[in-house]
């Protein structure tokens, strides 16, 4: 609700605003330049100047009044209409002026020396996003196509290619390119990724350990994202890994996420996590995917599989999931040898096919031997299980040695 | 960078706004703002978004002026000519052809044909699959690059609905279709350029259709189409083996509905997908015996024999080396005569032996299947011709085998 202000306190505080503004600028002050451009902020100082801008009208011819405030024109006349149109809750109108302030503040930023606005840089990403993000929905509302995300997209584009290069600056592009990279995600045009991914990894004047820690861990958590959805294990495990081992232990939220990727990774490469974890995180979807791991349980892992499966399809882990069952397998055919080995340790290495049959049944998973069989070849292929089988007998024979050879880090073989 | 500063301010305008009040077009939708038929990378048109929508009046199958050009330059199709005259042709022969590289800058109404005109052209076309006069190949060619002008017809009038559906429907079903009579005749070098050129259309136009449903969702207020999940779940087996083709299958699942990931079709499609990743032979096998639906047998066919050279490969793998399986057992779980398996194990360079009662088997070899290909002199090819041998699915019935029951004749309806 905008409130009433007199038009001499409008004026004050539009001019109060100027005053900043201009000053920042001339004493390269950063913070105070960022607190001055987020729109979405909600902050007290840009509400009241926002209802200012509402009352007074026209405060442009502010603006040109002085020299002071009239070089910066550009930037002030669209970000006084963007924090009017967001009062309003004019989104798309409050994203089109933000855009123009972006552009504009570019254009200034790649003449000003040293990297002092950076900080004002990333809330112009930020901003660009949010405020996108916001318009789209605002458009989809109404029944229109929403392609504002979309041009954000663009335009992050354009301030990467501002901040790479040499000099202080560059310290900047792993921000612009996690915006880059969670805008794509929400659109779902991942693969445009893959330039940015590129650009950061090979050009000659990045070097990953200079930038921020909090954005190296928010580019590896994207990228160990991606790397499982291509189903490249082991640099999944690597990225999403250094993640969580550089991530702020108190932002609990963060690892979360972090997590709830990283374990299936670490399920596919044979390393299960407590059920401690798993609570302390309220990652409890997995579970029951752990415990059919830990017994060679095929029906709990479908059971699960289906109970939570809109929310796995949805983070994209179904098929990574899905694919534990050769794991499952290889831990029953376990049991039964630890349990026949019990009983006569010196014909345990001998399973008959029948026995696993059986054992199917008793988990309600009606197989018959022909598939029993068919089950056991690939996992003797995929070196889960060490030994041979024979048809004529309807027998596994296991290897008297490791017959069960752990994962040890490395994916099931394709 | 581009230089928005500097242009006033305007009211954001709805492009089509302006046209879809001028058109006249009685029965199809208005154009949509964004359309998705131009959205995807189709190799259309350049830029047409900028441009307004044209609304074609072309009444022929082919507009006058290319039918008189090509009569003149001799440049018809066989199926084109008017008693067999290279130099001659008909109003109700001549279809327009595909042209790569027109832009909408050139492009006149009486040039394109509305939609009324391109669903009659769709039948003309559709049912020269019927015509025994021509050799398939010759057939193929024509519908394929007719079709496909008939996609950039619509593309370029930005045309959307549920008429727009339909015609994309049959069309993707031509493809399919065409699919599995192309990989019959794979031993020619232009079957083989002609089956990948249709592989491509083929993806590009259930592409697009997918993108059409989801507008007419966006519309329609989440109706589905009933056809919706048949065609989804044929994406689906199109990308069993998803590391070759751009997007993961992981990240596209994320965005299909609930209601068509519960649907029958996608849950076979699922299953079949399960089975691949798997590597379950045995059921991949019978499962697409026993369920598959023609068109969905096309698409599957050609990971069939890649499923068999893998059964091969675990079984000679892990089978006990002092017995031969049994090749009446490899015929069962392979769907093929017993006759061919003993040729296809040769093909892969697998040894078979005769075991006196048993008849003939499958020698075990410790040595990877797929090695066996890498080293020899053709390599490459050897395996690529294995693949695609057409070598149906076989029920044993008795003592007879029977081959499936889907029809082979290019009589399927599209």
């Amino acid at each position: 609700m905008a409130a009433y202000v007199s038009m001499g306190e409008a004026h004050r505080r539009i001019t109060e605003y100027l005053t900043r503004f201009s000053d920042a600028v001339s004493y390269q002050d950063g913070q105070s330049l960022s607190r001055l451009l987020s729109v979405s902020s909600n902050s007290p100082a840009l509400l009241s100047l926002a209802d200012a801008l509402n009352t007074y009208q026209d405060a442009n011819r502010i603006i040109r009044q002085s020299e002071k405030y009239s070089q910066y024109t550009d930037i002030l006349v669209p970000i006084f209409r963007a924090l009017q149109s967001y009062r309003l809750r004019n989104l798309v109108e409050a994203y089109v002026a933000f855009e123009k302030v972006s552009n504009a503040f570019i254009q200034e930023f790649r003449n000003w020396e040293s990297a002092w606005a950076l900080e004002a840089l990333y809330v112009i990403a930020y901003e660009v996003r949010i405020l996108a993000e916001r318009a789209d929905i605002e458009l989809a509302s109404i029944g229109k196509t929403p392609e504002k995300l979309k041009g954000a997209g663009s335009f992050l584009m354009k301030v990467f290619g501002v901040l790479a290069g040499k000099g202080a600056k560059r310290v900047g592009a792993l921000y612009v390119t996690c915006q880059l990279f969670k805008i794509y995600f929400k659109l779902g045009t991942v693969h445009l990724c893959r330039s940015v991914i590129r650009s950061i990894e090979t050009a000659k004047f990045f070097d990953f350990e200079e930038f921020p820690d909090r954005d190296k861990v928010t580019y590896m958590y994207y990228t160990g994202r991606l790397e499982v959805y291509n189903e490249n294990f082991p640099a999944a495990d690597h990225k999403l890994s250094y993640a969580l081992a550089h991530c702020n232990a108190s932002k609990e939220a963060n690892i979360r996420m972090i997590l709830k990727y990283l374990i299936p990774v670490k399920l596919s490469i044979g390393i299960l996590p407590r059920t401690t974890l798993l609570e302390k995180f309220n990652l409890t979807e997995y579970s029951d995917v752990v415990l059919a791991l830990r017994r060679g349980d095929l029906r709990l892992l479908r059971h699960a599989l289906q109970e939570h499966e809109d929310r796995f399809l949805r983070s994209g882990v179904y098929l990574v999931l899905e694919k534990l069952e050769l794991q499952v397998y290889q831990r029953l055919v376990k049991k039964i040898y630890i349990i026949q080995k019990q009983k006569d340790p010196n014909k345990a290495h001998q399973i008959k096919l029948d026995v696993i049959v059986k054992a199917l049944k008793w988990l309600e998973m009606d197989m018959d031997v022909d598939e029993v069989e068919c089950i056991m070849a690939i996992l003797i292929y995929k070196n889960l299980v060490k030994g041979y089988f024979a048809h004529k007998s309807k027998v596994a024979v296991l290897s008297k040695q490791d017959p069960f050879p752990k994962l040890n880090g490395k994916p099931v073989n394709s | 960078m581009a230089d928005r500063n500097h242009q006033p301010q305007k009211p954001i305008t709805n492009r089509r706004d302006k046209f879809s009040s001028d058109s006249n077009q009685s029965k199809s939708h208005n154009p949509k703002p964004s359309n998705p038929i131009s959205n995807c990378r189709n190799d259309t048109v350049s830029a047409h978004q900028d441009f307004p929508a044209l609304m074609g009046s072309c009444p022929f199958m082919c507009p006058v002026e290319e039918r008189i050009r090509r009569e003149r330059l001799r440049d018809l199709s066989v199926l084109e000519r008017l008693h067999g005259n290279p130099a001659k042709t008909s109003p109700t022969l001549a279809v327009k052809k595909f042209c790569r590289t027109i832009s909408t800058r050139e492009m006149q109404a009486s040039d394109l044909r509305p939609i009324p005109v391109l669903e009659s052209t769709l039948n003309y076309l559709l049912n020269l699959m019927h015509s025994e006069d021509h050799p398939f190949e010759v057939v193929h060619d024509f519908i394929f690059d007719r079709t496909r002008s008939i996609r950039q017809d619509l593309s370029m009038q930005n045309a959307v609905g549920d008429r727009v559906i339909h015609m994309y429907e049959r069309m993707v079903k031509f493809h399919i279709v065409s699919r599995h009579h192309l990989q019959r005749s794979c031993g020619t070098p232009n079957a083989v350029s002609l089956y990948h050129l249709n592989a491509e259309q083929l993806m590009k136009s259930l592409t697009t259709l997918l993108n059409l449903y989801e507008a007419n969702r966006a519309d329609s207020h989440s109706t589905f189409l009933q056809s919706e999940a048949e065609f989804y779940s044929h994406y689906l087996l199109l990308h069993l083996d998803s590391k070759n083709q751009g997007e993961p299958l992981s990240l596209w699942l994320r965005r299909i509905p609930s209601p068509i990931m519960k649907s029958r079709e996608m849950r076979f499609a699922r299953r079949i997908l399960r089975y691949y990743r798997m590597g379950n032979y045995k059921r991949f096998i019978h499962t697409t015996e026993n369920e598959a639906s023609f068109l969905q047998y096309c698409i599957i066919e050609p990971y069939i024999n890649e499923v068999r050279i893998l059964a091969l490969s675990c079984i000679s793998y892990g089978g006990y080396k002092m017995q031969a399986y049994p090749l009446v057992q490899l015929s069962k779980i392979l769907m093929m005569e017993e006759s061919e398996v003993e040729n296809f194990c040769t093909d892969c360079a697998l040894e078979t032996s005769s075991d006196g009662a048993t008849g003939k088997g499958l020698m075990s070899t410790k040595q990877l299947v797929v090695n066996k290909f890498s080293s020899g002199p053709h390599k490459k090819d050897n395996l690529s011709n294995l693949l695609h041998q057409l070598i149906p699915l076989v029920v044993k019935m008795g003592e007879a085998f029977v081959v499936d029951s889907y029809p082979r004749s290019r009589r399927y309806v599209c």
